[in-house]
């Protein structure tokens, strides 16, 4: 029981991770490596707006938010835009942006800045107390991590396939020349992608961060882990990145408890080599298939 | 035929590497006609056509749409400005529905601007122009995948998705190949119409017999370079046309 309810929550903060990563790779090919960073970014500025500008929990969330979708468009239009098309050029552009990000947030003594360090830094749960649930104690917040992903999944689904700037996002993503035969301007659709799927890297950090406390490092770790999972559930595809999450999510969850904590990395790993050995294209991506068709 | 050109190519040139894909062309697309474009396998017409849809630029030379300079523009742009195509090998979204192929291009920015943001009809639009395309009423119904449908039907989507765009100019790029006579039977209808509305239609095709019903003037291309440019009979009569496409051997013109 332990196991399928921790399961559960580990799968869905992976899922909370990926999904941003995904609809950016998605839509506009780019793998964004700054995506850990927004994420630690935006617990950090959360942090700062509640303790240093005592602004109210609700709206320092909504405030880092924005800006976090607005650095996701900033991003593209300063610096990818440039670089579309070349993948390499792409991941290292990305990384770049998250170093600065990261060891930014790391930088000791500019103006008496101290430096995000240390393990002063948490933020509040959303709702304190635990509760039982069939014999197994668990706290409210990752109650609402199941309840907040499982929403944002499905608002996610609902805004791709029934909304106007959805769709456009959904034939970008099927096909760009196509789309821009009939009128689809790419760089926006991307500059939408890169905003929804920043905004998403934090939307996941202020709903997971609450569990323990914001390092900086975490960035890099979330990326492995965004990574992972779309490699697994196959680039692109959103089904594949939730599917991959939970077999992911369990099967850290499994390995820890029978082996120990470490193995949890091992089989993360491990995943994405047995999965580029037997599926290349992931669980449910279609590339290599629409590859051969052509 | 006579006035100002819709569409001018004027010495436009491309390579690829040491290949000269596209050599010193130059042609004019008047408004109303179907101009034909023919030649040999790797002669340079869908180039011609990436060339002109702004998905190559040029090397040198410049495209002209309504006197307009259109070279260097972003592709999507010269779409909502009316120049709309269709791809020689078919990109419809094979996950979304037929009806949804066609939503796209009825939520793009020029459709949305004619319309006066009148979108309540959008659906019925797309419905029409589905049925006009010769769909069965079964074949466009919601959540049937555009990729469970067979060839003769993606082609004419292919189409649909650009009438949808309200264009005025389309370039057909090989929409017939690959297609049975009585499926190419059921398009010729829709580009006539097209025709009669003022639609000005450029096609690029190996189906001679085909493409010479519907066409006023056909252009020949061989090795990136225009050869012959007229009439679809006479063009055919000429020594090095008929060499240079259909080989010496052959005496049977037009099939």
């Amino acid at each position: 029981m332990d196991i399928l309810i921790y399961g559960t929550v580990n799968s869905i903060v992976l899922a909370l991770i990926a999904v941003g990563f995904t609809l950016v790779y998605g839509v506009s090919r780019i793998p964004n490596f700054a995506h850990g960073a927004l994420y630690v970014l935006v617990g950090f500025l959360t942090w700062s707006f509640i303790n240093d500008l005592k602004i109210n929990y609700l709206l320092a969330v909504t405030l880092s938010l924005i800006i976090s979708a607005l650095l996701g468009a900033i991003i593209y239009r300063w610096v990818l835009i440039r670089l579309r098309g070349m993948a390499t050029s792409e991941i290292i552009a990305s990384f770049a942006v998250s170093l600065i990000i990261l060891e930014g947030l790391r930088m000791q003594g500019i103006g008496g800045f101290k430096g995000f360090i240390g393990p002063y830094y948490i933020l509040p749960p959303f709702i304190e107390g635990k509760m039982r649930i069939v014999g197994v104690l668990i706290d409210f917040q990752r109650l609402i991590i199941i309840g907040g992903g499982l929403a944002i999944v499905l608002l996610l689904w609902i805004f791709t396939h029934h909304t106007k700037v959805g769709l456009s996002l959904r034939a970008i993503a099927q096909d760009e020349r196509a789309a821009l035969m009939l009128g689809i301007d790419s760089d926006r659709a991307a500059v939408i992608a890169l905003s929804i799927g920043s905004a998403l890297a934090g939307l996941a950090a202020v709903i997971i961060l609450p569990l323990g406390n914001v390092t900086a490092e975490a960035g890099y770790k979330v990326l492995i882990d965004a990574i992972a999972v779309c490699i697994i559930g196959g680039l692109g595809s959103w089904a594949g990145a939730v599917l991959a999450s939970f077999v992911l999510g369990f099967a850290m969850i499994i390995s820890t408890a029978l082996f120990g904590a470490v193995w949890e990395k091992v089989v993360l790993v491990g995943a994405i080599i047995l999965i580029l050995i037997l599926r290349p294209s992931g669980l449910l991506g279609k590339q290599k298939e629409l590859e051969e068709r052509v | 035929m006579d006035g100002e050109a819709l569409l001018q190519v004027k010495n436009i040139s491309k390579s690829f590497g040491g290949v000269k894909a596209v050599m010193d062309v130059n042609l004019s697309l008047f408004k109303g006609e179907i101009l034909g474009i023919i030649g040999p396998n790797g002669s340079g017409k869908t180039t011609l056509v990436n060339l002109i849809t702004g998905f190559v630029r040029p090397d040198s030379g410049e495209v002209l749409f309504k006197g307009k300079k259109i070279t260097g523009i972003q592709p999507h742009k010269i779409a909502n400005l009316g120049l709309t195509r269709t791809f020689q090998i078919m990109r419809p979204y094979h996950s979304l529905s037929a009806f949804k192929n066609l939503i796209v291009p009825l939520n793009s920015p020029r459709v949305r601007r004619s319309r006066g943001g009148r979108l309540g009809d959008r659906d019925a639009v797309a419905i029409d122009i589905l049925e006009e395309i010769g769909f069965q009423r079964d074949a466009y119904v919601p959540y049937k995948t555009a990729s469970s449908l067979p060839l003769g039907y993606l082609k004419r989507l292919e189409l649909a998705r650009c009438i949808a765009m309200g264009p005025e100019i389309i370039i057909c790029d090989e929409i017939f190949s690959g297609l049975s006579m009585a499926e190419i039977a059921t398009m010729v209808p829709v580009l006539e119409k097209l025709e009669m509305e003022g639609v000005t239609i450029m096609m690029i095709e190996h189906r001679l017999r085909e493409l010479f019903r519907l066409v006023n003037r056909v252009i020949v291309m061989n090795f990136g370079e225009k050869l012959a440019e007229g009439i679809p009979e006479e063009v055919m009569k000429k020594q090095d046309v008929r060499k240079a496409y259909l080989g010496t051997e052959v005496d049977n013109v037009g099939g």
